[in-house]
């Protein structure tokens, strides 16, 4: 069914999140407060959360199990999956792969480059089969280690090789769980510490309220509705600035058609001017503009405020800058 | 009009690279990042490694496949098909400028721009070492988002050929590239380098 792209209806999106952090900081309990988590606890920690924050939890000895319990039957029940964590699912993967072919593993067991390539492909496809086919939220949590980059120290998430780009790729929301002072706080706004990923209104930093012994460990499911909310504007108002764009574009390349000679060119200036433009319209309208007048061998000409024909043995220098009001994007083109 | 110089990103990150790898280093030895920044700086010719050669064909790749003319043989096919349907109906190569004044100097940043589509910057990149982040330092997205106000955001469209990846920086994350154009021109005042700069970047 084709529908109206200013009908999405983006209340009901599913969400995937990342979280990364040190051990110990509550990246367990922090990824147990999205709505109806079932815990896929993969790194066996679930001792390490309070009784009373721990959530129905599987735990795989194998992926074959993950993909053995992730069935639409035994997960009716449940809104969102929390995969805890996924460097310990990418090892399991890593065995999987190399248990099915030989081909991806190396002599000391660890993966080739093919079998990297492998892997992260699954780990993409197991995705997209949680989002899409079994329609639930999707949490990923890494540990975070350090490297150094320069005089900087950069927080990046525990998992290897390549794989690392893979799992981002999917997410709507990565963040890093840090402690500043007392609080703990996730940013999800790239910064000199690390890269995260903020979208649809969810950036900078956020701080995440303690928890008491009566207080509901709902921080996640919270975050999870501010971005339904947010999108929905954010839908609207982008909506808004591609409707606008779209027709600024259009209402160009229809002036730029009416070009084809001196005449037709200096009539399009004042039409092309009085076009309301959005988002790069006017500079990707200016570059079209441009070619159409270098096509026709033209030159601005500065006093006249036209466009003339060019003189046949400077046809092929440097046009003269266009007038602000022309869409001419020619200001930089070298040096003396 | 008073003179103008032009500025780049490459010009910075080149200063930038040689800041950060070897700061203590002389400026007589070769083949250290320092000379290779002075290289720059002197807009000399600078060869094409076999890396530079690899970006060059995968971007003409994305070119050929956008003008229907991609050889499916390619081994990079799959990759630069997906990048060319990302930045389809934008402008490629676009170039643009835009003039600022820094420490009493007019001074014209450029750039050309992979692609310019609804909003979005892109610049596609062949990397066969990539890390998620890898440009969070880079002076480009900064220096792009500058020279197109309009630009909401950056994005890095990174491949090694088989696989694509995206790497976004929204306007509102990302520095003001003034205070490193700043440092920069503070530098070449200091190491009495800025007459070479004006004389090789003057802009017309």
């Amino acid at each position: 069914m084709i529908r109206d792209p200013n009908e999405i209806i983006e209340e009901e999106k599913k969400i995937r999140i990342l979280i990364a952090g040190y051990p110990g900081i509550g990246k367990s309990t922090l990824a147990l407060s999205a709505p109806k988590p079932l815990h896929i606890d993969v790194d066996f920690g679930i001792d390490r959360v309070e009784p009373r924050h721990r959530m129905p939890y599987i735990q795989p000895q194998s992926y074959d199990e993950v993909l053995e319990d992730l069935v639409p039957e035994n997960i009716k029940d449940f809104e969102t999956l929390v995969f805890d964590t996924g460097g310990k699912l990418f090892s399991l993967m890593s065995l999987w792969a190399i248990k099915k072919d030989p081909k991806y593993g190396q002599r000391d067991g660890s993966l080739s480059l093919r079998g990297y390539g492998f892997v992260g492909k699954e780990f993409v496809r197991l995705m997209d089969y949680c989002f899409y086919e079994l329609k639930k939220h999707i949490v990923m949590v890494f540990h975070a280690i350090e490297e150094k980059d320069g005089d900087n120290t950069r927080l990046r998430i525990k998992v290897e090789g390549q794989t690392k780009n893979n799992v981002w790729e999917p997410m709507d929301l990565g963040g890093f769980v840090e402690m500043y002072g007392n609080e703990r706080t996730i940013g999800f706004s790239n910064c000199e510490r690390y890269f995260a990923k903020g979208t649809r209104g969810i950036k900078g930093v956020i701080r995440i309220p303690n928890l008491t012994p009566t207080s509901p460990n709902n921080f996640l499911t919270n975050l999870f509705a501010q971005y339904n909310a947010l999108a929905a504007k954010e839908v609207e108002q982008l909506s808004e600035e591609q409707a606008a764009y779209e027709e600024a574009l259009a209402k160009g390349h229809e002036v730029i058609d009416t070009m084809v000679d001196l005449k037709t060119a200096n009539a399009a200036i004042a039409k092309m001017g009085a076009i309301n433009h959005s988002l790069t319209s006017r500079q990707e309208l200016g570059a079209v503009f441009n070619a159409k007048i270098a096509e026709l061998g033209l030159v601005y000409d500065k006093k006249a405020k036209k466009y003339k024909s060019a003189p046949t043995e400077t046809a092929k220098e440097t046009p003269e800058k266009a007038p602000k009001e022309a869409p001419a994007e020619e200001a930089a083109e070298g040096v003396e | 009009m008073g003179k103008r110089f032009l500025m780049t990103h490459s010009l910075l990150s080149s200063w930038m690279w040689a800041m950060k790898e070897n700061p203590f280093e002389d400026m007589t030895s070769e083949k250290d990042s320092l000379a290779d920044f002075l290289s720059t700086l002197r807009r000399e010719p600078i060869p094409t490694t076999e890396a530079m050669q690899k970006g060059i064909d995968f971007e003409d790749l994305v070119t050929d496949i956008m003008l229907g003319r991609g050889d499916a043989s390619d081994k990079w096919y799959e990759a630069a098909y997906e990048v060319a349907s990302i930045v389809k109906g934008g402008q490629l190569q676009y170039r643009a400028a835009k003039e600022i004044e820094v420490r009493g100097r007019k001074i014209l940043l450029y750039g050309r721009l992979d692609a310019l589509k609804a909003g979005t910057v892109y610049d596609v990149k062949f990397s066969g070492s990539y890390d998620k982040g890898k440009y969070i330092d880079s002076t480009q997205h900064p220096t792009y988002l500058t020279i197109v106000p309009e630009a909401k955001q950056f994005t890095y469209l990174v491949s090694n050929g088989s696989q694509v990846w995206k790497e976004t920086y929204l306007r509102e994350e990302t520095a003001d590239i003034i205070p490193t154009i700043e440092d920069f021109l503070d530098w070449l005042v200091q190491q009495e380098l800025i007459a070479t700069y004006e004389e090789y970047w003057l802009a017309k």
